[in-house]
């Protein structure tokens, strides 16, 4: 093997693998997979540049190399760490970490407002992900959050400042995307935001990203802000020819109804390449063509997605005492058990079992088979 | 009486001005520098002279400017880091006010040897009067031909540009001042790569603060050998300390790192004692972000040692007893001053200046400063001080840039040395409001003298 193929051997957690050098930590992790991989709310593979900012992949590195074994003194943010031959990583095998990542989790809760049941982004949001995944059951800060108002950014995205994370991945993406960026960050420390200098609406073709780029509910598709939850709707694969770009989108219906267009991602929610270049799609791709038939069907999307939504987590961790009893002296009769009238919420599918969201084609499904059975 | 070499000159009338400089032995480093020495000579004495960066972090400069990467056909910048915003600290102020000439000349030398042929001086922007002194330091040295093309006949080029900050903390920190310098919004770089790698415009940059540059000057003109002969250890040459707080004489003094904390607070040479015959209760020795220590532990280290004005002493015992020189900020608390509102100034002034990048400094900072409101105007519970504790320890270590690390540096040393205090808040909140908690046991193993 000559010396430029010359691969570098990276343990992460007691996992070795070979990856070219050059490559960050956190791709060495995912690589690997599984719960060895570091969350990532900023680092976006395709935009140059992102990355560090929200400290959630923080990892510790307890061998620095071959040649200088020492480890590093501080937990270093793996998405924009490169690998040395011999590096030895621990991500969930140290205490340390996952204490800091707690911590992080806390910080960026701490002003989020957690309007979950009435945020669009709600089952497919990073940040829902992450405080599942490494968060507390409940916050110790008890102060008034921050608040922005709601900026409109032209006729297409809306932006939520409150909840944003200030990952400054939009920011990337504008200046990488676009040819000329109209917004970016303005103030500092904890009142900084994400605006245009004067109000004014962002124009250009391919703006839209900026939406799926957004690991929270801060940048908003007005086109389907509050028409459905997303996991009611059904992601398929679907292209069509664009002359502005490269056309290959995921679709997402419910019914013969196009909900919302997004650009493909993968299995880290990020943005798909073909042939080598980033699938970013344009405004007319995404806002405009809302019909079926503008569309060739290519199938339903198959990426699997560790998410809130794919994983069923929406249950209840802690079943709230009931109190109705002991005021009323008796127990409450029950006049209608929503479980056996709604379809969704049947608890006679598991839904973690199923292949993809559920839509309602599992339920009648299921219905049948049972009838049949009986 | 110390050895002084930076302010050797600075009660000379018109030291100010170019022509009395000259006169009283300036521009001696750069002639022979220019004249005798090789680029590399002159960085290989500023190794063996031992310096160490005078901004804070006392990371040895000889070290910094021998990583600095030198392709080929690649321009390399020096810039002089004299956006000092540390509260407390106000040495570079004074030095380039009276002897604006010796940064000039230490630029030059250091452009020298680090091949920089347009270097920087991004200074404060609240200094505006300073801007006005340096640009004419600098027009005087160009015309007399220390700067511009072919200084002394060399052919080395040099030309220096002063850049005014705008008002942002968090441009002190080299990264962010190299992104403001190029003209962005000052947030910090992730690292690696480092400056000497990729810095100003991408090229290989060396940023060193202004006591650090000036310096350059006796070391060049002594012998680098020479330098190191004065002070203790790895803490070479003098060290300008700004001292300020409840000390009779508050003002920038130059010391050799030889004499001890009690000296230079009680000594009439130095600090003149505590003002009003008041007794000494803490002091933070090295700029608002370094740990305050209580005044037990302040003259004497945990060891029972004498503490000594230097680097390694003020350091001794780590941060659970120990503090840092730092940036030279000697700021002094008599038995008057409460240490949580103290505590809470300054977590004040960290949650402003967070640059609002990585999220722990961002949402950590405006945490600790609401939470010592709260303890200091009585609303406070015990629980508070421990989140206070578990908040600072969240972010310490695990921001981008050093600013994380100095809000929760001074938090945590304030609640491991006075959490009595703290709880005194808590269970006398109403006291808390109308006096001062007072001496306590911190000055108790001390004799007061002097």
């Amino acid at each position: 093997m000559s010396e430029e193929n010359k691969l570098f051997k990276v343990t992460i957690d007691n996992i070795t693998i070979e990856v070219p050098p050059g490559t960050s930590i956190l791709h060495a992790a995912r690589m690997i997979g599984g719960h060895v991989t570091p969350p990532a709310m900023c680092f976006y593979t395709p935009l140059k540049e992102s990355g560090g900012k929200c400290r959630t992949c923080l990892v510790e590195v307890s061998k620095g190399s071959e040649r200088d074994p020492r480890p590093m003194p501080k937990l270093v943010a793996s998405c924009r760490t490169t690998v040395m031959d011999g590096m030895e990583v621990k991500n969930v095998t140290s205490q340390r970490v996952l204490d800091a990542r707690k911590g992080v989790v806390e910080f960026l809760l701490i002003n989020h407002p957690i309007d979950c049941p009435i945020c669009d982004q709600a089952g497919e949001c990073d940040l829902q992900d992450l405080s599942y995944g490494h968060g507390n059951e409940a916050s110790r800060y008890e102060f008034k959050k921050r608040i922005f108002v709601k900026h409109d950014l032209g006729k297409y995205i809306q932006l939520h400042m409150t909840r944003c994370i200030m990952c400054y991945r939009c920011v990337f993406t504008a200046d990488q995307v676009t040819n000329k960026r109209q917004h970016g960050v303005l103030f500092r420390g904890e009142v900084s935001e994400i605006a245009t200098y004067i109000e004014k609406s962002l124009e250009n073709d391919f703006i839209g990203n900026i939406i799926d780029v957004c690991p929270v509910g801060a940048l908003t598709d007005k086109t389907f802000r509050f028409k459905n939850r997303v996991w009611f709707t059904k992601p398929e694969d679907a292209h069509r020819d664009c002359p502005t770009c490269c056309g290959k989108v995921t679709l997402w219906r419910r019914g013969n109804q196009v909900l919302r267009v997004t650009t493909r991602k993968d299995q880290w929610g990020e943005v798909q390449s073909f042939y080598g270049e980033t699938g970013w799609i344009c405004n007319e791709c995404r806002f405009e063509k809302k019909d079926v038939n503008d569309w060739v069907i290519e199938g339903l999307s198959t990426i699997p997605r560790y998410s809130v939504k794919g994983a069923n987590k929406y249950k209840a961790l802690e079943v709230p005492h009931e109190t109705v009893g002991e005021v009323i002296g008796r127990k409450p009769k029950l006049m209608m058990d929503i479980h056996t009238v709604s379809d969704v919420n049947n608890p006679s599918i598991d839904l973690s079992k199923i292949q993809g969201p559920a839509t309602s084609d599992v339920f009648n499904k299921k219905q049948i088979e049972d009838k049949k059975e009986n | 009486m110390g050895r002084k070499l930076l302010l050797e000159k600075a009660d000379v009338e018109g030291i100010r001005y170019f022509d009395t400089y000259r006169r009283e032995g300036g521009y001696r480093s750069v002639e022979k520098a220019l004249k005798s020495m090789t680029p590399d000579e002159v960085t290989e004495e500023v190794k063996v002279s031992g310096l160490r960066g005078r901004g804070g972090a006392g990371f040895p400069a000889g070290m910094k400017w021998s990583f600095l990467a030198k392709p080929e056909g690649v321009p390399r910048h020096l810039v002089v880091n004299a956006d000092e915003s540390e509260p407390g600290t106000f040495k570079d102020r004074y030095l380039m006010e009276f002897i604006p000439h010796i940064l000039i000349e230490g630029i030059i030398v250091s452009s020298y040897a680090l091949g920089s042929n347009r270097s920087y001086i991004y200074i404060r922007g609240e200094y505006a009067w300073i801007v006005d002194i340096l640009e004419q330091a600098i027009q005087e040295a160009k015309n007399n031909g220390f700067l511009g093309k072919n200084i002394l006949g060399s052919g080395f080029d040099c030309e220096i540009f002063v850049q005014r900050g705008a008002g942002a903390y968090i441009c002190g920190e080299e990264t962010a001042l190299l992104e403001s310098l190029e003209g962005k919004r000052g947030n910090p770089r992730i690292k690696p790569p480092f400056p000497a790698v990729k810095g100003a415009w991408g090229r290989p940059t060396v940023v060193n603060n202004v006591e650090t540059i000036a310096s350059v000057v006796p070391i060049i003109n002594d012998g680098g050998a020479e330098y190191a002969k004065i002070g203790v250890g790895r803490s070479t040459g003098t060290k300008l300390i700004s001292a300020c707080g409840n000390i009779n004489k508050p003002g920038v003094y130059e010391i050799d790192m030889t004499i001890s904390v009690e000296e230079f607070i009680y000594s009439d040479e130095w600090c003149g004692g505590i003002s009003n015959g008041k007794r000494l209760k803490a002091c933070i020795p090295g700029g608002s972000s370094v740990p305050i220590l209580p005044a037990n532990l302040l003259l004497k280290t945990a060891k029972g040692e004498q503490r000594i004005m230097n680097y390694e002493s003020l350091s001794d015992g780590g941060f659970a007893t120990g503090s840092m020189l730092g940036s030279g900020g000697f700021i002094v608390l008599d038995e008057d001053q409460c240490i949580v509102k103290h505590t809470y100034t300054l977590a004040k002034f960290y949650h402003h200046e967070s640059c609002g990048q990585c999220s722990p400094c961002r949402e950590g900072t405006i945490w600790l400063d609401k939470l010592l409101h709260k303890l200091e105007y009585g609303q406070g519970t015990m629980r508070d001080i421990d989140l206070l504790w578990d908040v600072q320890k969240n972010i310490e270590g695990n921001t981008i840039c050093p600013l994380g690390d100095a809000a929760a540096w001074p938090v945590a040393a304030a609640i491991r040395h006075f959490r009595d205090e703290f709880e005194w808040h808590v269970t006398n909140a109403q006291e808390a409001q109308t006096r001062n908690y007072g001496l306590a046991h911190y000055a108790d193993s001390i004799e007061v003298t002097a």
